[in-house]
């Protein structure tokens, strides 16, 4: 019992502590985090509008809506990277990570995008004629009525696809960005011992996730206590 | 109040709406009934402009709501719609879902909104469920609210498809007495509605929509009473009369009951009573189907009528088939017992026959 109690001792030194490793760590993980926040909010935004040329009126938007949306959800998010990277923005000096955000942004926006479209279209939209009924703009019946309840359908989908996110930005150590997932396997190898350095890898993902969800849930509280 | 003229609409190919000309003058109550398809809802949701009409005039007051320059959501303020569905704003409580309309878009503060709210929260007996969601009330109760909620914005017109369609008798009565208090009140209404007695009792007008248009119209007793056109003689006539065909030995008695029972239930028949009926009907059947069609499919049809005074229910049955008289005295023991129950509890029961044709009549 001891002797595994020192050994963890020593696992810690040896991974964290020596050579300052623990700041790299904690680089890797400002990355990963970097990545996803940035890629969740501009993939919200680009979802969003995707939703918005899906539904539209308009037949070719509408088509051209579902054929990128059709791509991006039928491309794995790793080749996405790589083409960005490698082809795409090959002659530019454009920095990694920011490559890294619009693959995620764009893959994720797109998954997000049918979120919202499932959860538009399951709210009842004799509610929002009554609003109209009541003299609301389509506008203002939108924000007022159809928006909130499709927020509250599409919350536990949209939460998903932001942890996926979160999960899926451990394949940038491909395209030379070190994350926590490339700093950790970095780690495991220089100290010969992968799976202490690799489980506490796997622990901080948890956490991230952990802190996501509650992110999330603090928006509930709020709303029951309304 | 309300002048339109030769409003079409099209959905596709079909036709919906033929050249429909109609007025409604301030204070009115209108009612509109006929057969389902025939575009009662379609034509009143083309006076809020929620359907557009392809060719025609919609004037509320002095403007033609038609008009591509008019602004139809201030048209749409002074106007109120209660949906068969409810539909109140299912994330706001019922407080919420009053006030939201005034505040967002007549801009009244909260304070002012809510105590107007509570107002009609009374009006509509609802005070205590005031913090309530949507889902925990009932469905009458729902449609007190959506009332409260049009009356919120002060409407001029209200616009009413068919308010209790999805209630059951209950319910029914509770949003009845609501829109009575409304009539009395001096609003213009307009009811699409299945609830004739209602529409009788309370419209100034009663306006019956057939083949696309406006088919007869009149005061209640005109229509209900005297109606004078081929299609609305018929609607009236199958109001008040309901019809069974019955071919083959196996017919779903259970459905044809439970129909009885509902037809009964319109005219307010206790349910001591509609069981009478019931029984009744079902010895005679039976006798019948033994003596007369031990070897072949029965071919019968029956008719349950309820005349203006609504004292006495008449039943007639009619079957082809040999001279069968199930009155007669000389019946078998195995039948006896059902025809003494029949004749125990009917005021009156004949049996004739005529060409292979018997009938029965009964009172009760």
């Amino acid at each position: 019992m001891i002797d595994f109690i020192d050994s963890f001792f020593q696992s810690i030194y040896n991974n964290l502590i020596a050579g300052n490793a623990y700041l790299f760590v904690l680089k890797g993980l400002w990355i990963t985090l970097l990545i996803s926040a940035l890629g969740s909010f501009f993939g919200t935004l680009f979802g969003g509008i995707l939703c918005f040329l899906r539904m539209s009126a308009a037949k070719i938007l509408r088509t051209t809506a579902h054929l990128v949306i059709a791509v991006l959800r039928g491309s794995p998010v790793l080749l996405l990277l790589m083409i960005l990277y490698y082809v795409v923005f090959a002659g530019s000096r454009m920095d990694a990570v920011i490559i890294a955000v619009i693959a995620f942004a764009l893959n994720s926006g797109a998954h997000i995008a049918e979120v919202m479209r499932s959860a538009l279209e399951a709210v009842d939209k004799k509610q929002n004629e009554a609003a109209r009924m009541l003299g609301f703009s389509a506008t203002k019946a939108f924000l007022a009525i159809t928006l909130p309840q499709a927020g509250k359908i599409a919350k536990p989908v949209y939460q998903n696809a932001i942890i996926n996110l979160v999960q899926w930005t451990s394949v940038v150590g491909y395209v030379a960005i070190t994350d926590l997932t490339r700093t950790v396997n970095t780690i495991g190898s220089r100290t010969g011992d992968p799976f202490f350095a690799l489980f506490l890898g796997v622990l901080i993902y948890l956490g991230i996730s952990y802190a996501v969800y509650s992110l999330f849930s603090i928006g509930n509280k709020q709303e029951v206590a309304k | 109040m309300i002048h339109i003229q030769g409003l079409s609409k099209r959905f596709g190919k079909l036709l919906v709406l033929k050249d429909i000309d109609f007025q409604v003058r301030e204070g009115e109550c209108v009612a509109i009934i006929g057969p389902s398809g025939a575009g009662k809802s379609v034509f009143l949701r083309s006076i809020a402009l929620l359907e557009v009409p392809e060719r025609g005039s919609i004037c509320i007051r002095e403007t033609n709501i038609t008009n591509k320059s008019v602004d139809i959501n201030k048209v749409r303020e002074k106007m109120g719609m209660v949906y068969q569905g409810f539909h109140l704003f299912s994330h706001l409580n019922v407080l919420d879902n009053i006030t939201l309309a005034p505040r967002k878009v007549r801009k009244q503060s909260r304070i002012e909104a809510e105590q107007k709210a509570r107002e009609l929260l009374a009006l509509v007996g609802l005070s205590e469920k005031a913090e309530s969601y949507p889902h925990q009330i009932s469905g009458g109760q729902q449609q007190r609210i959506a009332i409260a909620r049009c009356l919120a914005m002060e409407p001029e017109i209200m616009l009413f498809d068919e308010p209790t369609s999805a209630l059951d008798p209950t319910m029914t009565r509770e949003v009845l007495a609501i829109m009575r208090k409304l009539t009395k009140m001096g609003l213009t209404m307009i009811i699409v509605t299945h609830e004739m007695s209602f529409a009788k009792e309370v419209a100034n007008r009663v306006v019956y929509m057939d083949e696309g248009g406006i088919y007869e119209e009149g005061t209640p007793s005109e229509i209900f009473d005297h109606p004078r056109k081929e299609k609305t003689k018929a609607f009236i006539h199958q109001l008040n009369v309901f019809t069974y065909e019955i071919h083959s030995k196996g017919f779903d008695m259970v459905a044809m009951q439970a129909k009885i029972e509902v037809f009964c239930q319109k005219y307010q028949v206790d349910s001591r009573k509609i069981y009478h009926i019931q029984l009744v009907l079902e010895e005679l059947l039976m006798v019948i189907f033994r003596k007369c069609y031990a070897e072949t499919s029965p071919d019968m049809n029956l008719s349950i009528e309820f005349p203006a005074d609504r004292e006495e229910i008449s039943i007639s049955l009619h079957y082809a088939g040999q001279r069968f008289d199930p009155f007669q005295p000389d019946m078998q023991e195995e039948d006896q017992l059902g025809i003494t129950i029949v004749k125990k509890i009917t005021k009156e029961s004949i049996h004739f026959a005529d060409n292979g044709l018997n009938s029965i009549l009964i009172k009760m």
